[in-house]
């Protein structure tokens, strides 16, 4: 006995509504391609919900996750022209957000290892209450009295947040010349800031 | 943003299908290696029939280069399954086996104490040579892959243009002979694979999709 039914009848609903939704932002796509800038608008707005939850799902970071989706958009508008409407547009733009958002975790992740000093940053954060308690003044001034290359190599790798190759290449100190400099700027810090020997 | 990206949007011609772009891209590295026979000049013996291990070393790379290359398509879409990566891997075998093989056949066939290590320079310039603006024809083809896989497909990218190019090479340098030669052979091939996958990504950036 045959139970021939259509498609949609044998989908659960959030499949059915997904596909008609793929079918919608396919055509629109295929708008896009044609140069139809409202179509785009509109489908790169519907699409913004599903891409803040790929991102999400990867980073913890609310900002970071949402340069991954800002990424993600620049992507999908410099690759448009390699959608194919015949195919679900769903897994397109998706495979899209995994990739910024994989990338981004990536450069988070080389960037926290490259930061052997994080441990130093950590105690000076878990010491930031008695900072607020100082004056900036007095920061400043602490800052202030370190020697230069110390106060550059801080100013790059811990406030300015570059990786240590790029701090590398705005100071022209070497990779081990900016990690030693920092440590011992922290270390100083830390004395000054907490009271200990100046 | 997505005013910004929506405001004056141009249209874009839709790009062909992994297939079609490799027929072009087959008909691309014909025209090069034509072009190079036209300038080197055929190798001596070319007219002969080719011997049961010439043949199976010459599929294999037409294989590599024919699979290498639509894998290398395949990837630099989005939305395709990265287990294309393994197609070409059978035909890559196939003919690092058969270069074994010759090498093997040649250790046989003269002994150790027959063997002398030398550079085969007109081999090595050759595949390098014809490689690697082959492997960059190949970058510009699947240059938007710089904002999805650029690393897998760089490398089979210039794995199927230096495949290429050893095609091109028995018709121009005689290959079969001396097991330096298919050694280096295998060196120059994997030499420009190497540089294309790391530097590939890196030009890619730098060309606008």
């Amino acid at each position: 006995m045959s139970h021939a039914q259509p498609l949609c009848l044998m989908l659960a609903p959030g499949q059915v509504a997904r596909d008609a939704r793929d079918l919608r932002w396919s055509a629109l796509m295929a708008a896009a391609q044609e140069g139809d800038g409202a179509a785009y608008a509109t489908l790169l707005a519907e699409c913004l919900p599903l891409l803040r939850a790929i991102c999400r799902a990867r980073l913890r970071d609310a900002t970071e996750a949402e340069d991954a989706v800002q990424d993600t958009l620049l992507t999908l508008h410099r690759v448009r022209h390699t959608y194919d409407p015949a195919r679900p547009f769903r897994p397109w733009v998706a495979a899209l957000a995994e990739r910024r958002a994989l990338d981004r975790a990536r450069r988070r992740g080389r960037q926290v290892a490259r930061e052997t000093l994080l441990d130093d940053a950590a105690e000076l954060g878990a010491e930031g209450e008695a900072e607020e308690r100082l004056a900036a003044r007095q920061l400043r001034e602490a800052v202030g009295g370190l020697p230069a290359s110390q106060r550059t190599a801080l100013q790059l790798t811990k406030i300015e947040q570059l990786s240590l190759q790029e701090a590398s290449a705005r100071s022209g100190m070497s990779i081990g010349a900016l990690k030693v400099a920092t440590h011992r700027a922290l270390h100083s810090l830390r004395r000054r800031l907490t009271g200990g020997a100046p | 943003m997505i005013a910004r990206l929506a405001c004056g949007l141009r249209p874009v011609r839709r790009m062909p299908s992994p297939l079609v772009l490799l027929a072009l891209w087959t008909l691309l590295a014909a025209a090069v290696i034509g072009l190079a026979a036209l300038i080197f000049g055929t190798r001596a013996g070319l007219d002969r029939p080719m011997t049961g291990f010439e043949r199976m070393h010459s599929l294999a790379a037409l294989l590599t280069a024919l699979l290498a290359g639509l894998a290398a398509f395949e990837l630099s879409l989005p939305d395709r399954d990265r287990r294309w990566a393994w197609l070409p891997l059978p035909a890559i075998g196939l003919w690092l086996g058969t270069m074994g093989v010759g090498c093997v056949g040649e250790l046989v066939r003269v002994g150790l104490d027959g063997i002398r290590f030398h550079v085969s320079w007109p081999c090595l310039q050759f595949i390098i040579g014809m490689g690697l603006p082959m492997a960059g024809l190949m970058l510009w083809l699947t240059r938007h892959a710089a904002w999805i896989r650029p690393g897998p497909v760089a490398a089979f990218s210039a794995l199927s243009a230096a495949a290429f190019a050893s095609i091109g090479l028995t018709l121009v340098h005689p290959t079969f002979g001396p097991l330096m030669v298919l050694a280096w052979h295998g060196v120059a091939v994997l030499a420009v694979t190497g540089l294309a996958a790391l530097f590939g990504p890196r030009l890619a950036w730098r060309v606008p999709a």
